[in-house]
């Protein structure tokens, strides 16, 4: 019998993931195909690189020698250009036709531009991929004006880097708010005042209408009116899943293809994961896109583990994030934002200090948690909060006294025993396997 | 089966060797914000007990570590490898039970690593609160904090 041929589309967080899972598992008794653009890399270390605090090739996540240790075919700097799923077959863009058994989808984002004049002139990057981080640093320079149009979450990550080469940033953002889809706006002006107190330029409800090159520097033009000069610009305006080579496939796309609770498209060889899949939630078991990399490995796992016929059902996709701003460390978790829930907060300006929980009932359903880092990291509550919220737990009693005490988060944590209930968790129903440790083992003969 | 750091909640005193070994080992000196089991007071200051990472089946961390810089050791502890960490904190957020750390100073995760096999903690223990055994790993807290919490719960003014 033929050896079933699994075809991974994208060598990211979700591929790689779906690659090392589906050999845990099977050790090499399949044919593992990846097509990816670009070489598997962490974009979410890039702002370590960014920053010199790491060198490129530690962004890397699988070399060829590591791709042949776990018997992976690769095409690589190849895309795909167009599906096939009567026929399984999928087409590359030097017209290769690739046959598979099951296939993924997990080709991620790509950074947008705004519709502006000169969005897209010299000395303007996004921060998305590795050709953008190398763009940036071949050239800023210490003394620069740089100007970073747009303050959501990706931006924020590079922060701390662009600051570290001495420039004098600005920030421009339309909302009236940094940070708008991670942290509600009580807690983005004690961000707001944090940067300002380090140096940092905060333009909120500003929106940047044109681009112009004036003697070799960037002019933005305002609409509120106004300019701002720089040297170098960088966009982080939002991204978008790179679905256009899915049309005509007869796969269901909303804003993300759509998997059910074994990430499986309408096409049932067909995956989806990561950035490009809109799959349950955690809490509601509604169908998100999170884009972002914890979704995107347990979706990759749990792929792979589906394409093995392992028969794993995803328990959903918990939408968390954290960032260190200038040593300020800010989280937040689920719904978050909800406006029509009951919440609970603690606020202590002084101290930039925000603690946010919001509930169902006696569970706690989203939270936010800000502080300054030597703070936030002598309790950890961090992890515990995941475990609240990820645990579902229903805090009876001390829902009152966390309400009371904010601050103090292991009594109830602890008393209603999350660790009971978390203990027995796995996402793949076993201990989970180091992926470092997983090797393809040669076929006989 | 494989030996675990079993936690006797009942038998803590609050005396903070276990937080005192546990810096030393891991960072050679004395600093208990640096060491990764912390002694909680239940109960007002009435009653403690020692916490530490339960080195869980899903380790949580290591799934989560977009660079694989976290690995399982052959005692059985999940371990951050320092070189390979960038200090990104997703681990920090993966962890449900808040028991993987970030260091301020050198801007690594770090996390509880069993001391390679004979755990400081368990050994500075003067009531055997902290026992390196042969055991299933467990809630071992759980119900221990559930009765002592009652006080917390009744109105009576808290401190
Ligand atoms: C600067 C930055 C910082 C970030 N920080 C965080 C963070 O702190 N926390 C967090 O949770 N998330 C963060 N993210 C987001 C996180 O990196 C993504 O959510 C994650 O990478 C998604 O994984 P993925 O596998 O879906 O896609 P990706 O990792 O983007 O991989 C997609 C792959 O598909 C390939 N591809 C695309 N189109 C095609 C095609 N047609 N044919 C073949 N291959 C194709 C690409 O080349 C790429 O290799 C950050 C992202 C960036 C850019
Ligand atoms: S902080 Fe270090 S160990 Fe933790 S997830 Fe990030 S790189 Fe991995």
């Amino acid at each position: 019998m033929a050896m079933k041929r699994h075809v991974i589309v994208g060598g990211g967080t979700a591929g790689l993931n779906a690659i090392t899972t589906i050999r845990e598992y099977d050790r090499g008794e399949s044919e593992v195909v990846l097509l990816s653009g670009e070489w598997p890399y962490a974009r979410m270390v890039l702002p370590y690189y960014l920053g010199h605090e790491i060198s490129e090739s530690h962004v890397f996540t699988a070399t060829a020698t590591r791709l042949a240790k776990l018997g992976v075919k690769p095409h690589i700097g190849r895309r795909a250009t167009a599906l096939d799923t009567k026929n399984n077959k999928l087409t590359l863009d030097d017209g290769t036709i690739l046959e598979y058994d099951d296939l993924l989808i997990a080709t991620g984002s790509s950074a947008t531009r705004p519709p502006i004049p000169g969005a897209n002139g010299p000395r303007i990057y996004n921060q998305w991929a590795m050709d953008d981080t190398r763009g940036v640093l071949a050239e800023i320079k210490g003394g620069m004006d740089v100007v970073m149009v747009g303050a959501g979450f990706i931006s924020f990550t590079i922060l701390n880097s662009v600051l570290s080469h001495g420039v004098n940033l600005h920030v421009i953002e339309v909302m009236p708010q940094v940070l708008p889809r991670m942290i509600d706006r009580e807690a983005a002006i004690l961000v707001q005042d944090w940067l300002r107190g380090r140096g940092v330029h905060i333009h909120t409800s500003t929106t940047v209408k044109a681009i112009e090159d004036v003697d070799g520097r960037k002019r933005l033009l305002l609409a509120e009116g106004g300019d701002l000069m720089a040297d170098l610009v960088i966009m982080g305006t939002g991204i978008r899943p790179n679905l256009g080579w899915l049309a005509g496939s007869g796969i269901e796309i909303n804003q993300g293809v759509l998997v059910d609770d074994h990430l499986r498209s309408n096409v049932s060889n067909v995956y989806a994961a990561g950035d490009v899949a809109e799959g349950p939630e955690l809490i509601t078991g509604k169908r998100e896109v999170h884009a972002i990399e914890p979704t995107a490995m347990a979706h990759g796992r749990v792929v792979g583990a589906n394409m093995v016929g392992r028969d794993i059902a995803y328990r959903g996709s918990l939408l968390m994030n954290i960032l260190d701003v200038q040593q300020l460390d800010i989280a937040s978790f689920g719904n978050w934002s909800a406006a029509d829930r009951e919440t609970s907060v603690l606020l202590e300006p002084r101290g930039h200090i925000y603690r946010k929980l919001v509930w169902d009932g006696d569970r706690i359903v989203g939270a936010v948690i800000m502080g300054p880092a030597r703070g936030i990291w002598t309790t950890n509550d961090v992890g515990m909060l995941k475990g609240l919220i990820y645990s579902g737990v229903h805090l009876g009693a001390w829902k009152g006294y966390l309400q009371e005490h904010m601050k103090d988060l292991k009594k109830p944590f602890v008393a209603c025993h999350v660790i009971r209930d978390m203990l027995p968790v796995t996402v793949l129903d076993h201990p989970t396997v180091p992926a470092r440790d997983v090797v393809a083992v040669e076929p006989a003969g | 089966m494989s030996k675990v750091l079993k936690l006797v909640p009942e038998s803590c005193t609050g005396c903070m060797r276990c937080e005192m070994a546990c810096s030393y080992m891991q960072t050679g000196t004395y600093q208990p914000s640096k060491s990764v089991i912390r002694v909680s007071p239940f109960e007002r200051h009435t009653s403690y007990s020692p916490y530490t990472c339960f080195q869980c089946q899903e380790a949580w961390c290591l799934a989560a570590c977009p660079v694989e810089a976290i690995s399982i050791s052959p005692a059985g502890a999940k371990v951050v490898i320092r070189d390979q960490c960038v200090g990104c904190k997703l681990c920090t957020i993966a962890c449900p039970y808040g028991t993987i750390f970030y260091d301020v100073d050198t801007h690594k995760a770090f996390k509880c690593n069993l001391c390679g096999g004979s755990p400081a903690c368990a050994e500075a223990c003067p009531t055997a609160a902290i026992q390196w055994v042969e055991e299933k790993v467990q809630d071992w807290q759980g119900d221990f904090a559930a009765e002592r919490g009652v006080i917390h719960l009744v109105g009576v003014p808290s401190a």
